[in-house]
Formats: structure tokens, sequence, C-alpha cells
């Protein structure tokens, strides 16, 4: 499952942050309130990191230390081996931030003209990438529409492009699905396990639980500012000593044996039912087969339908 | 996956630690913002007061009309360069914060410098445009008129039986040398210069101000005391008070003084080409110290 077995052992980690602290003094006293305190994680070359945590917790603040937009109390953080404040190091760097906004004015072609520009492509090489950009995320439609008119799903992905114009080797994602439709959210996943594919190192904050447990290798849990938990994230979920068999057109009389057997080994049964779906399959499967509906009634309406056979 | 598309460049070319290009485009795209946000719509005003001084001739004689044009028009060409620098600048800046589009902009291989740089030259952008084409409407304007004046003064004076051929020609040239003249140029240019300085320190106020209207304020109030400079130090001096600290005081804020020149300019004197170098400097000076005190303030700022 990890990505970072691909990756030779000499290339430096994505994210190497060492002891991050900062510390922010309140505006109105003399207290001051520890947003981030003393986290230390890696993210390998190749890997995709989930960072999860409630409200307020330092998700933010951590990656905005990663990348050098405000500065650490304590601590150092590392991206490919160089420090976030050398140019070169930003130019590896793909940043979306949460509830991303851009210049309103520009349209989505221009704002990654703009970006584009400012990480130093130019002429031909530009103009193809930002075609290959809007048809990856689905705004070719939009291309020439200005963003003041772009819905939330939308910016966000016109975001999410704009973090993959140089082709970063390391993708720095805030919340990259908040605000997103479940099909939005969908895509925006397979395009982190595309990223992931190529070698693209990813680091992600989201409070959609079930898919960073989809999409991420390594988790950490912040929990007021301190990494509670951190590792691979089949350990960190695996139950060591509980196993799970799922069973498809069992009869009952099977089950009854099965049953029998575990009392007769000393084991114990701790459920019996059914699977449920997640809610977030069933929306899916719903919407997906409605617009299936809609797609054979346009079919319908558009040519008269062909004579029953004999 | 066939081809990974997405996958980084090899051999990524190690971007430049100051790079031009960089900041013309983010100069580009403040000029874009600026221009998307309707500033030019003032060149309407301006060409409706123009227009409507050309028309106005009472008790004027001809030299006078066409000098009321000129001093009309620059004196509305000085005022919106030096308020609008001040404005334009306090809003850009605070605004992509609150749009945090300046994550996305210092994430990239952007130094702040250069962000500061691209900010202060896009606002001069369109100050520049702005000003190149009220300077072209007047000077159409000033020509139209002088053309409508010499005729007009031609046939009056070539009915008077006196007046030799020579007379008139004098009389003609004297209302034909208060049409454009190259020199209005050099006036332009100053006042340019002027918005220059206004925009850079506009530009480090917005660096550690709050809001954009605390930065307008205290922009408008820098360039009154920019004015009051010579009267003030005047003033304490002849009280004996000067002191260091006024000395400093004194040196940090231009005196405004020295760009009246241009109002000398568009009344018909030239300024010599040293004049014109000294002011340059001076101006360069004072925008180079303001944008590396910002740079300063800005390098470690946090959003
Ligand atoms: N610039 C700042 N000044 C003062 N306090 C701040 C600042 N930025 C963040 N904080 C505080 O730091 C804490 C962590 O904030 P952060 O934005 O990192 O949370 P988060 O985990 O991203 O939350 P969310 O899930 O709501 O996005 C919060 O208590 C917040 O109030
Ligand atoms: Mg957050």
């Amino acid at each position: 499952m990890s990505g970072s077995s691909s990756t030779p052992p000499s290339s430096p980690p994505a994210i190497e942050a060492r002891e991050l602290t900062k510390v922010f003094p309140l505006q109105w006293s003399k207290g001051y309130m520890v947003a981030v305190d003393k986290v230390s994680f890696t993210v390998n070359a190749g890997e995709v990191y989930g960072l999860i945590g409630p409200n307020g917790s330092g998700k933010s603040t951590t990656m905005k230390l990663v990348l050098g937009l405000m500065a650490p109390s304590l601590g150092t953080t590392k991206v490919f081996g160089l420090s976030t404040s050398d140019v070169r190091a930003r130019s590896e760097i793909g940043f979306l931030p949460e509830n991303p906004y851009f210049y309103k004015h520009l349209t989505g072609a221009e704002t990654l003209r703009f970006y584009g520009k400012l990480c130093g492509l130019r002429g031909r090489s530009l103009q193809e990438r930002i075609g290959e950009l809007l048809e990856l995320v689905d705004l070719e439609h939009a291309r020439d529409r200005r963003l003041a008119g772009y819905s939330k799903g939308m910016l966000q992905r016109i975001g999410l492009a704009q973090a993959l114009v140089q082709r970063p080797r390391l993708v720095v994602l805030d919340e990259p699905t908040a605000g997103v439709d479940p099909i939005g959210s969908r895509e925006i996943r397979d395009l982190i396990l595309r990223l992931k594919q190529e070698g693209i190192s990813v680091f992600l904050c989201s409070h959609l639980l079930e898919q960073v447990q989809e999409v991420c290798d390594r988790v950490g849990i912040i929990f007021q500012g301190k990494l509670r938990r951190e590792g691979p994230l089949d350990e960190l979920t695996a139950i060591e000593n509980q196993t799970e068999i799922l069973l498809q057109e069992a009869s009952p009389a099977l089950i009854s044996k099965i049953q029998a057997l575990i009392q007769a080994e000393g084991a114990d049964l701790l459920s019996l039912g059914r699977p449920r779906t997640t809610l977030e399959r069933l929306f899916l499967d719903e919407v997906e087969r409605g617009l299936a509906d809609a797609r054979s009634a346009g079919v319908h309406s558009a040519e008269p339908s062909p004579p029953p056979r004999p | 996956m066939s081809v990974p598309n997405h996958a980084p460049m090899p051999g990524r070319p190690v971007p430049p630690m100051f790079s031009p290009g960089r900041i013309w485009t983010l100069a580009a795209a403040t000029f874009t913002q600026l221009v998307r946000m309707r500033t030019f719509y003032f060149l309407l005003f301006f060409a409706v007061l123009v227009f409507g001084m050309s028309n106005v001739n009472l008790l004027y004689t001809a030299e006078q009309q066409l000098s009321t044009i000129r001093g009309t028009s620059f004196g509305a060409m000085w005022l919106f360069a030096w308020l609008f620098a001040v404005t334009a600048t306090a809003v850009v800046i605070p605004r992509d914060i609150e749009d945090r589009t300046l994550y996305t902009i210092l994430s990239k291989p952007v130094p702040r410098v250069e962000y500061l740089l691209g900010k202060f030259f896009g606002v001069l952008l369109v100050i520049t445009v702005a000003l190149g084409a009220m300077l072209l409407l007047s000077g159409l304007v000033l020509e139209f008129r002088k053309a409508g004046l010499i005729a007009e003064t031609r046939s009056y004076l070539e009915q008077s039986p006196d007046l030799t051929p020579a007379d008139i020609q004098g009389q003609l040239d004297a209302i034909s040398s208060e049409g454009f003249h190259p020199r209005l140029f050099t006036a332009a240019w100053i006042i340019l210069l002027q918005a220059a300085v206004m925009a850079a320190a506009t530009i480090l106020v917005s660096t550690f101000a709050s809001s954009s209207l605390f930065t307008i304020i205290v922009g408008i109030a820098f360039f009154l005391i920019g004015h009051g400079h010579r009267i003030a130090v005047d003033y304490w001096s002849e009280g004996g008070a000067t002191n260091n600290w006024l000395a400093w005081a004194a040196k940090v804020v231009p005196d405004f003084h020295i760009f009246n020149v241009h109002e000398k300019i568009v009344a018909g004197s030239t300024a010599s080409p040293l004049v014109m170098a000294e002011i340059t400097a001076y101006a360069g000076v004072y925008c180079v110290v303001y944008l590396l005190l910002g740079w300063y303030m800005f390098s470690d700022k946090e959003f």
C-alpha cells in the first residue's frame, strides 16, 4: 500500500517537521495560546499523509508552518531537505489553502496563467499546461468565466489546478473537499490517488475521515496542538485481536453451524448481521442511478423509441 | 496509468532568487486588478473638466485661456496621481490578505520583496497610463483651442490698419507659444515621481497598518506633512529648536516643495536637465528607502 517502497532510500523526505511549535500572543491580554505544540512528523517522498483533528486543533497552522507562511516559534521544518524559506523548496510545493479565493476579476484560464508565470512557466508549455489542468479538474467549460461567478466547488477545483501548475513534487491540501458535493469530493479523492501513483507526495487535512482512510498511507491525529497518534494507517486502524468474516449468500443453517463452531472453540462472537453500506455510498449510488435514468430518458425523447420486437 | 503527465519535470531549473519576470507578472496582475475595478472611469471626469475649461473664455485674453487650460488639466493630473497612488496602494495589499490570495502567491517561489515591488510597479503602471492619456487629451484640447484662437485673432487683427504684418505675427506667435510644448512632458514626469514616492510610502504603511482606511489616512497625512515640511523646518530653526530628533524627522518625510516645480513648468518656465536629474534622484532615493523599510516590515509578517 505504501508508495515509499518505490522511491530510492536516498531521496530526502517530502516533509520533515521537528518539534514544530507555534505560539500566538492573545490580543487583549498578556496571555498566549499554543496553537501547535512540539509536533514532529515525516512525510516520505511519494506518500499521502493525512492530518486529522477537530476544529481549531492546529491543522492549518501546521500547514502554514510547513509552507513558511508563518515562522515557527520553535522547531524546524524541511521540504525535500531544503528550508521552506528557500525559493527552490517552494517551487516543489503546491498549496491549496482552506476556502481558497483568488482574484475574482480573472477567468479560470487567466488564474492558472498567473500562477504558472509566477513559477517561471512561459509560452506554449504554459498554454498546454493550462489546458491539461482545466481538463483534469473538469473546468474547461468555465475556462473563460470570471472567478467571481464560480461556485464553491469550482473555486476548490481551480485551487487544486493552481496548486499543480508547476508540477510540484509535494502538494499541501488544506481541506480539499470542504464544500464540495459527494461526487466532486470523490473526484478529488481519485485525483489524489492519481497524484500518488505518479509519485507525488501529498500532505492533506480533512474532516472526512472515510476519505482520509481511503487515500492516506499515514495519518496523524492532532488535538489541541499536540500530535496524539501518528503512524501508518493500516497499523492505526487494525484491531489486533479481532477478525472479520464477510459471507455472501449464506444460509441460516450455515450461520448456525458457524456460531456453534465459534462457541465450541471458545471464541466470542461480537457481532452478527448485515453489513451496512455507508451513507456516502448510498448517496452516490442514488445520484448515479438518477443520472443513468435521466440519460436514458434523454435518449428516448430525442429519438423515437424502436418499435417493440415481434 | 500510462504516461504520468503530472509527474515532476526532470531536472527542474533552479528558480532565480530575483526575477524581473515575476515582478512583471505581479505588476501586470495588479494593473488588471485596478483596471477591472473601473478606475479608468475618472478619465471621463477629466475629459469633461478639460473640455469645459476650453469653452470658458470670459474676460480672458487668448494667452490666458490657453494657460488656464494647461493649469487646470495639470492640476487635475497632479491631484489624481498622488491621491490614486495612496488609495490604490492602500487597497491592493490588504485585499490580497483578506482574499487569502497572498497565501497562494507566497507559497509559489515568489520572494516577498518581489511581491511588494510587483504591487508598487502595478500601481505606477496604472498612473503612468492614466497620466499619458490625460497628457494626450489635454494636448489635443490645447492645440485645437490654439488653432481656433489664432484664427480668431488673425481675422480680428487684420482689420486694424496700423498693424504691420510683423506685429500681427508677433502677437500670433505669443499665442502659439502658449499651446502644447514638449516641456509639459517634464511636468508630467515630476507628477509621476511624486506619485511614486507616495506609492512607496503607502506600501510601507500598509505593511504594518491593520486596515485600508488607516493606511489612506496616514498616507494623506504624510502628504500634508511633506508639504508643510519647509514651513515646519523654517519655523523650528527660527525658534532655535533644531535638535537631532527634528533633523531626523525632517529627513524621513521628503520635502514635497521640490516637486512643485511642475507648476512653474506648466506656467512657462523650463527646468534644466540638471534640475530634472536632481528631482528624479531625490524621488528615487525616497522610493528605495521606503520600499526597503517595507520589505523589512513585510519579510517576517505572518498571515
Ligand atoms: N493568526 C492567528 N492569531 C491568533 N491565533 C490563531 C491564529 N491562527 C490560528 N490561531 C489559533 O490557533 C488555533 C489553531 O487554528 P487552526 O486554524 O490551525 O485550526 P484548524 O485545525 O485548521 O481548524 P479548522 O478545522 O477549523 O480549520 C486556533 O485556536 C486558532 O484560534
Ligand atoms: Mg483549518
